[in-house]
């Protein structure tokens, strides 16, 4: 198949939600090195509360995204609330009114979320952020889509990995740690860390729906 | 110590029971049984008397109390299906049962089950609401907790027909009784004969009072019914008549007389306004729901509450859990705990805290906060993460909205009142505010003449409050933004901007608040805000990192010799480390920083804080402030006032920090202007 339903994908949200949950422990590990080390409970407890709400619900993968969005936006706030959440209303945004989702949507959805980060964040590539994760992500996607929907989903993911791999090696220059300065390499990004989990578990399931 | 027994057996083996057992057969019996841990035929031979004699006398020692057996709820926690309800319906805690045992009926052993979890989260001072049925009133009849004080029982409801035994009133008192506690009636029926006869009943001052004590409950022990014809809501004469129930086909339960939908919403019939008791948001604004109810009759009802957010802690038996998670797709493999980090090397495993559960730490902080300066500071109603000043908005004022993440107390309910700032938003730990709390501040405190933000210069604060700004904007409230950058570490002079804003911050608030006092201009407030804050210069050190309520884990590790210089205040780890030094050298390098950029000539003054990060003695603040006066008397700089203590933490951290406000004239008249908050009063 080339495309999946919008309709009825709350499992994705949910799946999205147990992963973020999983690895909340090691999350706050990498933030604590150079940050508060806060991030992982932060995510876990909005992600698993969007969770809750959609529990049980019949709705459609831009409607869930749109949860998932508001609780970020209005419960969880710090940093990642206005940057998650942003990117995922703007993610659903692009889906909303659509019956199916094909590589085409799927990468307007991508690059609206990319945008959405950009604009409240100003992140740049190299910048030791979630966007050296996003943006070679999305990148990739675009460039594989004549492959097929799910060899780009693989190169998303992919290069998610690289782009969250990238950030040891890069000195902060936006958000919390970038007054560490120098002190700021060697380490994991936090953010880099928890989007590539998000977008390898979105990946994932829509691969899943395609086969 | 070994009772001495055997010896004392005469021949005709009538045994003599030792004396420290006074003539009590059954202490003796349990003292060896559970003491000693001899068998019961070992006991019969000491005692002397037959097998089934020992048998009976444990069993009657049980009954008479002499012997208790707990059984830890936590033991029974650990069950898989307790612990996939507490995980899947994110349930602070969840206790189930076996479905049968002894012979006891279903409904008393969760009475029992639930008198234990009640008694476990008791507190002495706690007013607890209690509904009705007959699961609740099994409970009030089997629960002991001696030792409590200053409790308070209320009904959560008005009363019901007589002809059931578990009254609201019953419940109620029965509770009372066992607990020691002071009981509140409702004194109206719980459901009246219409709308506008409950309008005048809540208005008699009786019932006003009582139900004002039920709006102040901590706690709330519950039943959750079903819609059958035999269960609590039908008996106790709600939906009375045929025609009722074409109101409430939608509704699969009943919590303290209100009716759910599967989803957990609230159902509004006829019966609505005819109710006087505890509604459905008042039940979830209660600290703690304890629900007791088993039963697979009660399967959908829980669900429905479980779902609605209405339980934080659910009592229930095994038949009825897994049927819970069954309606939910929930499968006994695929929960696995997620593994832990392994710190097994540490001879520590975390940061000591006096809080209750950590997810509660900073709406418990503030609720303390209102509470010690009520006379100054109260919630924006609606947005318990929100404070305001007691008096204000002031029309045609410029109003001042400051705020950032917890974990900074004093900051930043401290420094709201008059002269001062006019609201406070706080978010979660280190973390700034959403947009709505700043909003319901900003609406709240606006009186007419525009409203001015200040904050630390953090993305998330920057980003959150940018959003609130635009929305306010939008809605034709004019507001301006001080994003302050006093710490001197966090980069170098030339991009200024990019500094984080510490706790010269309040200097800040002092200045702006006192500019909006005067009545001036939004602009000029502004003006003067941002001039402040470009004259105040910070620089902290940290001998110990701070830990989170979430994690208790240290957010650094420093070595037992290092300390840390530029630290800011969320825990991060800071600009440099080197060995601790002596006070005075730390202070001096501290001061040297700040001198190396502010450009003050002999003559000049300025006002100083030395800052607690949290955990430090306030004799070491004045050690440090002793020194900065020496330097500073040194080198012919004036200073105009110091101020020494928490100002503007970071949680436990043990540190300190020096800020520096390079006074002019109009900064100096500014700072003596009175004010009245809890941190700064003149």
């Amino acid at each position: 198949m080339t495309s999946i339903p919008n309709a009825s994908q709350a499992a994705i949200i949910q799946d999205l939600a147990d992963v973020i949950v999983a690895n909340k422990a090691w999350l706050s590990e990498i933030d604590g090195k150079i940050g508060d080390g806060d991030h992982g409970s932060n995510m876990a407890k909005g992600f698993s509360r969007a969770a809750d709400r959609i529990a049980g619900q019949d709705i459609t993968l831009d409607a869930g995204l749109l949860v998932l969005s508001d609780v970020l936006m209005s419960e969880i706030g710090g940093s990642m609330g206005p940057l998650y959440g942003l990117m995922f209303a703007d993610m659903a945004g692009a889906m909303q009114g659509h019956d199916r989702i094909d590589a085409d949507l799927f990468s307007a959805a991508l690059n609206a979320g990319l945008q959405a980060v950009q604009g409240v964040g100003n992140a740049k590539v190299g910048d030791k952020t979630l966007v050296d994760a996003l943006a070679p992500a999305v990148a990739a996607f675009d460039a594989a889509m004549a492959n097929g929907f799910a060899a780009a989903l693989d190169d998303m993911a992919h290069a998610a990995e690289a782009g969250r791999d990238s950030t040891i090696d890069l000195v902060a220059k936006i958000g919390r740690s970038s007054r560490l300065g120098e002190r700021s390499r060697g380490v994991l990004d936090a953010g880099a860390t928890s989007c590539c989990l998000i977008l390898t578990s979105l990946g994932q399931s829509v691969r899943t729906r395609l086969s | 110590m070994a009772p001495r027994l055997t010896n004392r057996q005469t021949e005709d083996n009538d045994a003599v029971i030792p004396l420290r057992f006074g003539d009590d057969p059954l202490l003796w019996a349990s003292w060896l049984y559970y003491e000693e841990g001899l068998t019961q035929g070992a006991i019969a031979e000491q005692m002397g008397v037959s097998r089934p004699s020992v048998n009976a006398y444990l069993a009657d020692a049980r009954s008479r109390g002499i012997v208790n057996i707990d059984i830890a709820p936590d033991m029974f926690r650990t069950l898989t299906i307790s612990v996939a309800l507490r995980d899947h319906f994110n349930l602070q805690d969840c206790l189930v049962i076996p479905t049968h045992g002894d012979e006891r009926s279903l409904i008393d052993r969760l009475g029992g089950a639930g008198a234990k979890v009640l008694a476990r989260n008791l507190r002495s001072g706690d007013t607890l609401a209690v509904t009705w049925g007959r699961t609740v009133l099994s409970m009030a009849d089997q629960i002991s907790h001696p030792g409590l004080k200053d409790v308070r029982v209320v009904q959560a409801t008005g009363g019901t027909t007589a002809q059931i035994p578990w009254t609201p009133e019953a419940c109620a008192s029965h509770l009372a009784k066992a607990l020691n506690a002071r009981a509140i009636p409702i004194s109206a029926p719980a459901i009246v004969s219409s709308a506008k006869m409950r309008e005048m009943l809540v208005r008699e001052s009786v019932l006003a009072e009582q139900l004002g004590i039920l709006a102040e409950a901590d706690r709330i022990v519950m039943g959750i019914s079903s819609l059958r014809p035999e269960s609590t809501i039908h008996t106790s004469g709600f939906l009375e008549g045929g025609m009722q129930h074409s109101h409430y086909q939608d509704a699969v339960g009943s919590l303290t007389g209100r009716f759910i939908s599967a989803r957990g919403e609230p159902v509004i019939g006829p019966m609505h306004e005819r109710t006087i008791g505890l509604g459905l948001d008042q039940l979830r604004a209660i600290p703690q729901r304890i629900a007791i109810a088993g039963g697979m009759d009660k399967v959908a009802a829980i669900l429905a509450a479980l779902r609605g957010g209405y339980v934080s802690i659910l009592v229930t038996d095994i038949a009825t859990g897994r049927g819970i998670l069954n309606a939910e797709g929930y499968h006994d493999t695929t929960q696995r705990p997620t593994a832990q980090p392994d710190r097994a090397l540490r001879p520590r495993t975390h940061v000591k805290k006096l809080i209750n559960n950590p997810k509660d730490a900073v709406d418990e902080t503030l609720r303390g906060a209102v509470l010690a300066h009520e006379h100054l500071i109260a919630p924006v109603p609606g947005s318990k993460r929100a404070i305001r000043a007691i008096d204000g908005p002031k029309p045609g004022k410029v109003a001042i909205v400051i705020g950032g993440g917890a974990g900074h107390e004093p900051a930043f309910w401290g420094y709201v009142g008059a002269g001062m700032a006019d609201a406070a938003v706080v978010g979660n730990t280190f973390a700034s505010p959403p947009p709505d709390p700043i909003i319901a501040a900003t609406r709240a405190v606006d009186g007419g003449a525009g409203v001015l933000y200040i904050y630390g210069n953090f993305s998330g604060d920057v980003m959150n409050f940018g959003m609130a700004a635009e929305i306010m904007e939008a809605e034709g409230v004019k507001v301006r933004s001080i994003i302050t950058t006093d710490d001197v570490a966090s980069s170098p002079r030339e991009t200024r901007s990019a500094r984080r804003g510490v706790a010269g911050t309040v200097f800040t608030f002092k200045i702006a608040g006192a500019a909006a006092a005067r009545m001036l201009p939004l602009e000029t407030c502004e003006a003067l805000a941002k001039h402040t804050n470009a004259r105040t210069y910070t620089m902290g050190l940290a001998l110990e990192p701070s830990s989170l309520p979430e994690t208790r884990q240290p957010s650094f590790e420093l070595g037992p010799d290092d300390m840390e210089i530029g630290v800011g205040v969320h825990g991060e780890p800071g600009v440099e480390r080197r060995s601790v030094e002596l006070a005075d050298t730390c202070a001096d390098l501290l001061l040297d920083r700040v001198l190396e950029e502010m450009p003050a000539t002999e003559g000049d003054e300025v006002a100083l804080l030395v800052n607690s990060l949290g955990s430090i003695p306030n004799s070491e603040l004045y050690i440090v402030l002793r020194r900065v006066r020496q330097r500073l008397k040194a080198r012919g700089i004036g200073v105009h006032c110091s101020y020494v203590g928490s100002y503007y933490t970071s949680l436990d951290m043990v540190g300190m920090s020096l800020s520096v406000l390079h006074l002019d004239s109009e900064i100096k008249s500014l700072l003596e202007h009175p004010c009245r908050s809890v941190v700064f009063s003149s």
